[in-house]
């Protein structure tokens, strides 16, 4: 199934919609930038990168408000009914899971700071393939959830939706090792539940890339259940229908 | 009915709204009735029916094998692109098509049950119990009271004057009218502003105790205050009448009723519950309508 929201007789109204779930997209681009670079600080240990992350949350926090903005306007402005109007509102619920991520990079960034103060990065390094590798699923999946979004794709979008669970592995495998570890040497316990949130913050990118994936239905021309009707037949003396009812 | 009509007046208190068995009623499915209209075209006791109704102005059909129940005490809008049909069958209900030479009607329709087309019918009565307002106001060239009074009098409802009086009363309570006019009744219908005019014509329709009052964009001449004002009198009449009406504006349809119906080029496409038609209809005309994909 394609991109079903334009057609229109009023022009604009295409343009408004298009417009709403391009913020979004660049929401997700900013989004999922952020996390690399959180990641990145982290493993190379570099607090003004991981700074700098946290100071670009703001943009996040700018790009959600707009998109806020834009779709009450939209709402107010069209008097969206039927397919448009749920459109809208699973763009609305798409950007909240995109600004859920960006606000994870932070967290992120905030903990590879506090890591490397505690001086738990030294110990806790073995553990950093291991983020790597979260991240890496983590974001991939999103990328194709936002892509899903975009062409409106659902049966990709079901098997996206999917990955989840193999995101979900990874961090209960990681989680193990962690526990292991802090039985084993009891001196950074502190830094070892910092990577717990980190990698949870991670896993999380997972959950909210799967929101995503489900959301996109919300995007097909129908509701949900409903299934297509054949137009009418065409008018004309052999067309009357069979009345079974007395008046 | 309470006056609450009267301006500052919050919340209604106590005035709760129907019951939840008689709005079961309104959507609740009839009988089965094969047509190839989609959704749901009958109700539970309707007030009338329609059953394979055509309207033929000359050679051209206007409207084709329509079935349709109107249900009592609630709002159905019927809607459409212009030329679709829908003031046309409004117009079958109250055999207003009879006034059309050119203009010739088959299948059948019944009010409670009884064919509004039977030659013993009359057609004077019909049109009394199945009121009609219009897309501009006409009061008649007369006093407020005497345009209320005029039907009551002539449909021989009343026995004295004092009846009379409290006929016009009610019914200008009704329609909302009555603190605004009650101090010059005397005075000409058409003293009143557009929206005063059009519920002084609601509250004549009321006033010979109709069972369906039928509205023909009864708010296309009417400023958005005096829509407002008619759209809320519209929700306190269904209480008691079953009301019909005809917008080509969606959100008013949207707002005031319980049921749609969409006409496109005299067909009746799909019938169902308004939140169902506006959320999630089930054919491809309905939606591009409603979404404004006309083509």
């Amino acid at each position: 199934m394609g991109i079903d929201l334009e057609g229109h007789t009023v022009r604009t109204f295409d343009g408004d919609i298009l417009a709403l779930r391009m913020r979004v997209l660049e929401m997700g681009g900013l989004a999922i930038d952020q996390v690399q670079r959180a990641v990145q600080a982290l493993v190379q240990g570099d607090d003004e990168a991981a700074r700098a992350v946290m100071g670009r949350d703001a943009q996040v926090v700018d790009y959600a408000r707009a998109i806020e903005e834009e779709a009450v306007g939209l709402i107010a402005r069209r008097q969206p009914v039927a397919s448009d109007l749920r459109a809208i509102l699973t763009i609305g619920k798409v950007a909240t899971d995109v600004e859920r991520v960006g606000h994870g990079a932070r967290k992120i960034a905030r903990l590879a700071i506090e890591l490397h103060e505690t001086g738990g990065e030294a110990p806790l390094q073995r553990f950093y393939h291991d983020v790597r590798k979260i991240s890496r699923l983590a974001l991939a999946m999103l990328r194709d959830a936002l892509d899903c979004f975009d062409r409106v794709e659902l049966g990709d979008a079901e098997r996206v939706a999917r990955r989840d669970q193999e995101i979900d592995a990874e961090f209960r495998a990681a989680l193990r090792d962690l526990v292991t570890y802090a039985m084993e040497d009891q001196r950074y316990i502190r830094s070892i539940i910092q990577t717990v949130f980190l990698m949870k913050a991670l896993e999380r990118i997972g959950d909210h890339a799967r929101n995503i994936a489900l959301a996109v239905p919300g995007l097909a021309r129908r509701g949900e259940g409903a299934a297509p009707v054949a137009d009418l037949p065409a008018a004309g003396p052999g067309a009357t229908p069979r009345v079974q009812s007395s008046a | 009915m309470s006056t609450s009509m009267a301006a500052g007046e919050g919340v209604r208190a106590g005035v709760p709204r129907l019951s939840v068995s008689a709005a079961a009623d309104q959507t609740q499915p009839g009988e089965a009735l094969e047509t190839k209209t989609v959704g749901q075209v009958t109700v539970q006791n309707p007030v009338m029916t329609a059953r394979a109704v055509n309207v033929y102005y000359g050679e051209k059909r206007a409207i084709k094998d329509v079935s349709i129940d109107i249900a009592r005490n609630a709002v159905i809008a019927f809607i459409g692109p212009s030329g679709c049909g829908k003031s046309t069958f409004l117009r079958c209900l109250n055999r207003m098509n009879d006034t059309i030479d050119v203009a010739r009607v088959t299948g059948t329709i019944t009010l409670d049950g009884v064919d509004i087309y039977d030659r013993q019918q009359d057609v004077v009565q019909l049109r009394a119990r199945v009121g009609m307002v219009f897309q501009k106001p006409n009061p008649f060239p007369k006093s407020i009271y005497e345009n209320i009074a005029y039907g009551p009098r002539i449909h021989g409802l009343v026995a004295s004057r004092a009846e009379l009086d409290e006929v016009v009363q009610t019914s200008l309570q009704k329609a909302g009218l009555w603190d605004e006019v009650k101090e010059r009744l005397e005075q000409p219908g058409t003293s009143l502003s557009g929206g005063q005019q059009q519920r002084l014509c609601i509250a004549r329709a009321i006033a010979v105790d109709p069972e369906v009052i039928l509205m023909d964009e009864p708010c296309s001449a009417l400023d958005p205050i005096a829509t407002a004002r008619i759209e809320d009198l519209i929700d306190e009449l269904r209480q008691n009448y079953a009301i019909v009406i005809v917008t080509h504006n969606m959100q008013q349809a949207a707002r005031v009723s319980q049921r749609t119906a969409y006409f496109h080029l005299g067909d009746l496409v799909e019938v169902g519950t308004t939140d169902h038609i506006f959320t999630n209809p089930r054919h491809k005309l309905t939606e591009d309508y409603i979404t404004g994909r006309f083509g």
